[in-house]
C-alpha cells in the first residue's frame, strides 16, 4: 500500500493488521466511517478527508514531535475516549475520533490560552501577521478572552541570527519547527532550544550565526512571527501581495516557487510543495535573489557604443546595429550563453542564430559544463528516481549543496531516512559525505581512470588517490542490484571536461542500466541544450553535422581575431569563463561585441551593443529543469524601462537581419517550438497551467553518446599542488552581488589545503601564503579543509580578493599550482 | 419633433429662482475679511473630515506603519508603507514605523474605517473638509501633511480653510466602536493624555438628544476597553 506521498514518512512501520482491508484501514471521524493509508498519521488522514484540525508543530515534510498540543483530539481505540496528539497517531482499525466534542474545543482552547500567555501580541508591526496560524487558530479554536493578567516573558526584541533570518523570542510558541528543519532537514543543526521551563528559548551557539544556505526555509514554516527575514522585514503585508506560481530559475533544480508582489515589485519568494522537485523547501539563492529584479543598476535601455562610451539609443538604431554585426559569415559569428532565458527566447534565439543564420558557433555553458551530446544522449533520471528509497546514487562531480542545493535536500532525506546509498565520487568531500556510504574523491585528472578501474574490476591497487577498499566497496554498491542513479556535474573547472566524459563512459560500462541525471548547474542550460546550443547539438535535436566551436573554441578563435562578431546571450565570460586572460583578449580583438542582458556586467561593459532584456519574474515562458520537467515561469512585475523579453528582442533583430521570424505573441513562440523542435512537437501546453508539477518532458534520443580514447592526465610534478576550482553558492555572480542582502555573503577567496599539506608547508590556518602558476602569484589566505586529499590545493571559483581564473588555461588538462610560505 | 418640448420646461423653470445655494463659507468680502454673513455654519458632531496623524504626548507618532487602514480602505485611497525604527532615535514606540503614509482625497470616502481598523488610534478624522486642489498630485496628502505638529494640532495647510477653534476635537474622538471592538463605550474616556488635548470627557456614543445615557455599571467589560485604549504607551 503506497503512502499518500513516498517516501516521506519512512519510520512510520508500515503494520499489518488483520483488520487492515486492501482498501485501507477504517476508522470512524466524528460519526462517518472512513479508510486511512497504512501508515497514515491520524492528522493528516483526517485532513485528506476535510477535517483539518488546528497545529503548529506538525509539518508533512518533517517528523511529528507533538510538541504544540494544539492537535489534541478524542480518540477511542477500545479503552474508552482520550485526548490525544493527532500527529503523533497512526491510524488504527476501529480507532473512532472525534474532532469536534465538548473535551476537544476544550483542549484546543486550554492550549491556545496557554501558548497565548507569553506572546506579545504585537500583529500590527509583525511580519506575520495576517498570514499567521497562531492568529488564525486564536480565531477559530481559541477561548477569546485570556485570564491571564501578568507580565509576559521578555526578550531582547529580534536578535540577527544570521545576516538573513532575525529571531523574535517573545513571539516563539516553542514548536520546534525551525529547529528539526536545520537538524533534520538541511543539517545545518546551528539552533537549538536553550534553558528550561518557561525561560526555553530557541537561540544559535554563542558566536555562530545559523549561517545555513537553507536558513530561509525556517522563516517560511514558523507558525508566528518569531523568525522573521530580514530582506522581507516590513517591506509589506499579506493582504496587499499578489502572487503567482512560477519556478526558480536561480539553478537547473527549477524549484517550484511563489513569486510574491506589492506595488509592481517583487518582495517575496516562498516555495512551493512540489512532490516531484523541492517539497516546499528552497536556498536561501533561490529565496532571496528576487532582489537582483528591483536593483538600480538594471539596463533599462538599448546602448550603443560611442565616442563618449556607451550611451543610450533608440531600439530599432540598437538592432539595426546588431542585424549589421550579423550579416557577416556565419563561422565569423559566435554566439555565448543562453541558459538564463525562458525556453521560448532560447528557441526565438536559436531560430534566428542557428535556423534561419546557419550559426554552428554556439555555446550555452561558459567552459564550467559538460558536452552536450554526452549529456542529452544519456538515459536520464527523475529526481524522485534518484531519490527512490534504496536505491544507490553516485554522485559524479560537483557538490550538490554548493551548486543544486534544492537537490541536495532531496538527496539528503533519501541517504539520511530512506535509506538511499550515496557514493561520491568528487574531488573533495561535499556536503553530502557525511550522509554518502563511500565517499571516494580521486586526484584531479584521475577521475575516468578510478571510473574505469571500477568498470574493469581493477580493484586491487590504490587508483588515482582512492584506495583498494574505496574501489571494492563501490564496485560492490554498484552491483548490488539496487537502481543506479548517476548525478553528473563539474566538480573541478581547473580539470578538462573529458575526464568526467571518460568516467560517464566508464560508469555506463560498469552499470549498463544506471540513470543518470545532470547536474549542469547553469538555470534553464537544458532548455538551452535541448534548442541546440551546444557545438555538438543540431537545432531542432539530433546531432550537429557540421560541430562548431565551444566557448573556450569561440573566444579562442575571437583572440585570433577569426570572429567578427561575438553575441553574449546573457553571458559573462570575462567573469565567468574559467580562463579570464582568453576571455579578454577575445573581446579585444572582436568587431563587434553584442551582449543581451540585464546589468551592465564585466564583458557588457566591453560591448558594442547592448540590448536590455526582462528577467524573471517578469515574463512569461517555460523552464526546462535537470531532470527534462517543463514548468512555467510567470510573469508577476513589469520589467523596467524599455527590457523586453528575449523573443521580443531576437524579433526585433530578425527583421534587421532580413530574416524576420514570424512571432506576435508567446503562443507563436511555443506554435513554432513545437513545429521545429522534436522534444516539444507533442506537449500539450495546458500542462503549464495553473499548478501543478509541469509535464515531464520523453526524450526519445536516436543517438547515444559516443566515447573516444579515455585521457591521460600528464603526471605530476612533484613540487606543486593538484588544483580543484570549485563553486561556492555565494560567489561574486551578477544576481548574488545585485542583491542587496546576499551581496556580502561570499567568503573571501583563500587556498584550502589538508592537514597533512599545511602541517608540510607549516604554516597553519589563517596564515598567509603565496601562490604561484606558470605565469603568476597571488598572496592568498590559507584555510584548513577536511576531506581533501592530500597534494591538492583548493581554490573556489569567482570569490572576492582573488579571481583565480587567472590562473587557468583552458588548455590544461589539469591545472598545478605551487604554495609557498611568503 | 420633441426638442420643442423641452425648451419649453427650461422656460418654464426659468423664472423659478435658483434652489441651489452658492457655498459661501470662508468667502472673503471686498475689504479681505471674512463678512459676518460668511460664518461656516456649524457641522454635526460627527462630520467626517480629513484626516490627521496622531502623536504621543512624548512627541513620538503613534502610526507604526502595520497598514490595516489601508487593507480596510473601501476606497483603496491609502498607500502605506512600514520601517525599521532608528533604535536610538525612534520615530514611533516599538520597531516599525509608518515610513510613507498617503491618502487620496480624490478618492476617500470619510467612511471612517481606517479609524475603527487603527490600533493605536493614529489615524483620527477632523471635520475639516474645506479644502481644494488643482491638480490630482496635490489631492494625496503625504505624511508632511497629515501628521499633526509638535504642540499636537493638526496643520493649518494654506489651501484648508480652518477657523478657530475648528482644530479642536480631532483626535481619537470619533469611533464608532470601542477598540476591543464592543459596541458599548459611552461614558468611558476612550483616549488620554494626548497631546495638544490631554484628558478629555468622556463622549457620549451614539443616542438621540434627550436620550438617557446608559448606566455606566451595566457593562464593565466596555468600561476595561475603554481604559485600554490610551495605554498603548
Amino acid at each position: 500500500m503506497p503512502l499518500s506521498r513516498p517516501g516521506l514518512r519512512p519510520n512510520s512501520v508500515t503494520a499489518t493488521n488483520a483488520n487492515e482491508t486492501e482498501a485501507g484501514i477504517p476508522f470512524i471521524l466524528n460519526g462517518k466511517a472512513l479508510l486511512a493509508n497504512s501508515g497514515e498519521m491520524l492528522i493528516d488522514a483526517c485532513e485528506r478527508n476535510g477535517v483539518h484540525i488546528p497545529r503548529f508543530c506538525y509539518h508533512p515534510r518533517m517528523r511529528p514531535v507533538g510538541m504544540c498540543r494544539m492537535c489534541l483530539v478524542e480518540v477511542d481505540t477500545g479503552r474508552g475516549a482520550g485526548l490525544q496528539p493527532s500527529c503523533m497517531l497512526t491510524v488504527s482499525p476501529e480507532m473512532v475520533v472525534n474532532t469536534e466534542s465538548t473535551e476537544t474545543k476544550q483542549a484546543q482552547e486550554g492550549v491556545l490560552e496557554l501558548t497565548l500567555i507569553n506572546h506579545p501580541l504585537d500583529c500590527p508591526v509583525c511580519d506575520k501577521g495576517g498570514e499567521c496560524p497562531l492568529q488564525d487558530n486564536a480565531y477559530a479554536y481559541g477561548p477569546g478572552e485570556s485570564r491571564f493578567v501578568e507580565e509576559k516573558r521578555h526578550f531582547e526584541k529580534p536578535i540577527s541570527i544570521s545576516s538573513l533570518v532575525q529571531l523574535d523570542r517573545e513571539r516563539c510558541i516553542l514548536c520546534d519547527r525551525c529547529t528539526r528543519f536545520a537538524d533534520e532537514v538541511a543539517g545545518d543543526p546551528l539552533i537549538h532550544f536553550i534553558d528550561r521551563g518557561s525561560q526555553t528559548q530557541v537561540n544559535t551557539f554563542p558566536d555562530h550565526p545559523f549561517s545555513s544556505y537553507f536558513s530561509g526555509n525556517t522563516v517560511q514554516i514558523c507558525p508566528v512571527g518569531a523568525l522573521t527575514a530580514s530582506p522581507y522585514r516590513f517591506k509589506a503585508r499579506p493582504w496587499d501581495l499578489a502572487e503567482t506560481e512560477s519556478t526558480a530559475t536561480v539553478d537547473s533544480t527549477g524549484a517550484r516557487i511563489v513569486l510574491q508582489s506589492s506595488q509592481d515589485r517583487l518582495v517575496r519568494v516562498l516555495g512551493v510543495d512540489s512532490d516531484a522537485v523541492n517539497w516546499s523547501w528552497l536556498s536561501d539563492k533561490e529565496r532571496f535573489l528576487h532582489e537582483a529584479t528591483d536593483s538600480n543598476d538594471r539596463l533599462t535601455e538599448p546602448l550603443v557604443r560611442s565616442a563618449d562610451g556607451l550611451t543610450p539609443a533608440r531600439w530599432t538604431h540598437a538592432c539595426e546595429l546588431v542585424g549589421d554585426a550579423l550579416n557577416v559569415t556565419a563561422s565569423q559569428i559566435g554566439v555565448i550563453g543562453g541558459s538564463r532565458l525562458p525556453l521560448e527566447g532560447q528557441y526565438a534565439w536559436a531560430k534566428l542564430l542557428r535556423g534561419e543564420l546557419g550559426i554552428s558557433n554556439v555555446d550555452a555553458q561558459l567552459g564550467d559544463g559538460l558536452p552536450g551530446e554526452v549529456m542529452l544522449g544519456l538515459p536520464r533520471a527523475t529526481i524522485a528516481q534518484a531519490c527512490a528509497p534504496a536505491g544507490v546514487v553516485l554522485i559524479l562531480g560537483a557538490d550538490p549543496k554548493e551548486e543544486l542545493p534544492s537537490l541536495y535536500l532531496r538527496l539528503r532525506h533519501a541517504a539520511s531516512q530512506d535509506g538511499t546509498k550515496i557514493i561520491e565520487l568528487t574531488p573533495r568531500a561535499t556536503g553530502l559525505s557525511p550522509n554518502a556510504a563511500i565517499s571516494a574523491h580521486p586526484l584531479p585528472g584521475q577521475v575516468g581512470v578510478v571510473a574505469a578501474a571500477i568498470a574493469d574490476g581493477k580493484l586491487d591497487a590504490e587508483v588515482g588517490g582512492v584506495a583498494p577498499g574505496q574501489l571494492g566497496a563501490i564496485a560492490e554498491l554498484l552491483g548490488s542490484g539496487a537502481p543506479v542513479t548517476v548525478i553528473v556535474g563539474r566538480g573541478n573547472l581547473a580539470e578538462s571536461a573529458s575526464f568526467t566524459v571518460d568516467a560517464i563512459a566508464a560508469l555506463q560500462r560498469a552499470v549498463p542500466e544506471a540513470r543518470f541525471l545532470s547536474g549542469l548547474r547553469r538555470g534553464n542550460v537544458h532548455g538551452a541544450l535541448e534548442l541546440g546550443f551546444a557545438p555538438g547539438l543540431a537545432f531542432g535535436g539530433g546531432l550537429s553535422e557540421d560541430p562548431g566551436l565551444d566557448t573556450a573554441g569561440i573566444l579562442r578563435a575571437a583572440a585570433n581575431g577569426e570572429i567578427e562578431t561575438l553575441l553574449l546571450l546573457a553571458a559573462d565570460p570575462l567573469a565567468d569563463f574559467p580562463n579570464s586572460e582568453l576571455a579578454a583578449d577575445a573581446l579585444k580583438n572582436v568587431a563587434t561585441v553584442v551582449a543581451v542582458d540585464t546589468f551592465l556586467t564585466a564583458s557588457t561593459q566591453q560591448a558594442n551593443v547592448v540590448l536590455p532584456a526582462a528577467m524573471t519574474g517578469e515574463v512569461d515562458g517555460a523552464f526546462l529543469n535537470l531532470e527534462g520537467r517543463l514548468s512555467p515561469l510567470r510573469a508577476k512585475v513589469s520589467a523596467p524601462g524599455q527590457a523586453r523579453p528575449d523573443w521580443m528582442i531576437a524579433v526585433e533583430v530578425s527583421q534587421s537581419v532580413g530574416t524576420p521570424l514570424d512571432f506576435g505573441s508567446i503562443d507563436d513562440v511555443r506554435a513554432g517550438l513545437a513545429a521545429d523542435v522534436s522534444v516539444f512537437g507533442s506537449l500539450n501546453w495546458d500542462l503549464l497551467g495553473a499548478s501543478g508539477d509541469g509535464p515531464l518532458l520523453e526524450f526519445n534520443r536516436t543517438w547515444e553518446p559516443q566515447f573516444g580514447e579515455p585521457v591521460v592526465a600528464p603526471l605530476p610534478d612533484g613540487y606543486g599542488l593538484r588544483l580543484i576550482v570549485d563553486r561556492k553558492l555565494w560567489d561574486l555572480g551578477t544576481m548574488v552581488q545585485q542583491s542587496e542582502s546576499l551581496r556580502d555573503l561570499p567568503e573571501v577567496a583563500a587556498v584550502h589545503l589538508c592537514r597533512q599539506d599545511l602541517e608540510g608547508l607549516g604554516v597553519s590556518e589563517g596564515d598567509d601564503v603565496l601562490v604561484e602558476w606558470s605565469n603568476g602569484s597571488q598572496s592568498l589566505q590559507v584555510r584548513r579543509e577536511v576531506g581533501l586529499p592530500r597534494g591538492v590545493a583548493r581554490i573556489p571559483f569567482r570569490l572576492p580578493g582573488f579571481n583565480v581564473g587567472d590562473l587557468l588555461s583552458s588548455e590544461d588538462l589539469v591545472a598545478e599550482i605551487r604554495v609557498t610560505v611568503t | 419633433m420633441g426638442y420643442f418640448e423641452g425648451f419649453a420646461v427650461t422656460l418654464k423653470k426659468w423664472g423659478e429662482g435658483v434652489t441651489t445655494k452658492e457655498y459661501r463659507a470662508g468667502k472673503l468680502d471686498s475689504k479681505g475679511e471674512i463678512s459676518p454673513k460668511d460664518q461656516k455654519a456649524p457641522k454635526p458632531e460627527r462630520a467626517h473630515g480629513r484626516h490627521v496623524l496622531n502623536r504621543y504626548e512624548d512627541g513620538m507618532e503613534k502610526c507604526i506603519g502595520c497598514e490595516l487602514c489601508a487593507g480596510v480602505c473601501p476606497a483603496k485611497c491609502i498607500y502605506v508603507r512600514g520601517a525599521d525604527n532608528q533604535p536610538e532615535d525612534p520615530t514611533s514606540p516599538g520597531e516599525r514605523f509608518g515610513f510613507v503614509y498617503e491618502i487620496n482625497y480624490l478618492r476617500c470616502i470619510h467612511c471612517d474605517l481606517c479609524v475603527e481598523a487603527c490600533p493605536t488610534q493614529a489615524i483620527t478624522e477632523t471635520k475639516l473638509f474645506e479644502f481644494s486642489f488643482t491638480n490630482r498630485e496635490d489631492a494625496i496628502y503625504t505624511k508632511a501633511e497629515l501628521l499633526v505638529d509638535n504642540d499636537g494640532l493638526p496643520q493649518h495647510l494654506p489651501w484648508e480653510d480652518w477657523r478657530p477653534g475648528e482644530d479642536e476635537f480631532t483626535s481619537g474622538w470619533m469611533r464608532a466602536t470601542a477598540s476591543s471592538g464592543k459596541v458599548q463605550y459611552e461614558n468611558t474616556v476612550g483616549w488620554s493624555g494626548e497631546l495638544g488635548y490631554g484628558v478629555r470627557a468622556p463622549e457620549m456614543g451614539q443616542r438621540h438628544p434627550g436620550e438617557s445615557p446608559p448606566d455606566a455599571d451595566t457593562d464593565q467589560s466596555g468600561a476595561t476597553s475603554g481604559e485600554d485604549q490610551g495605554s498603548h504607551h
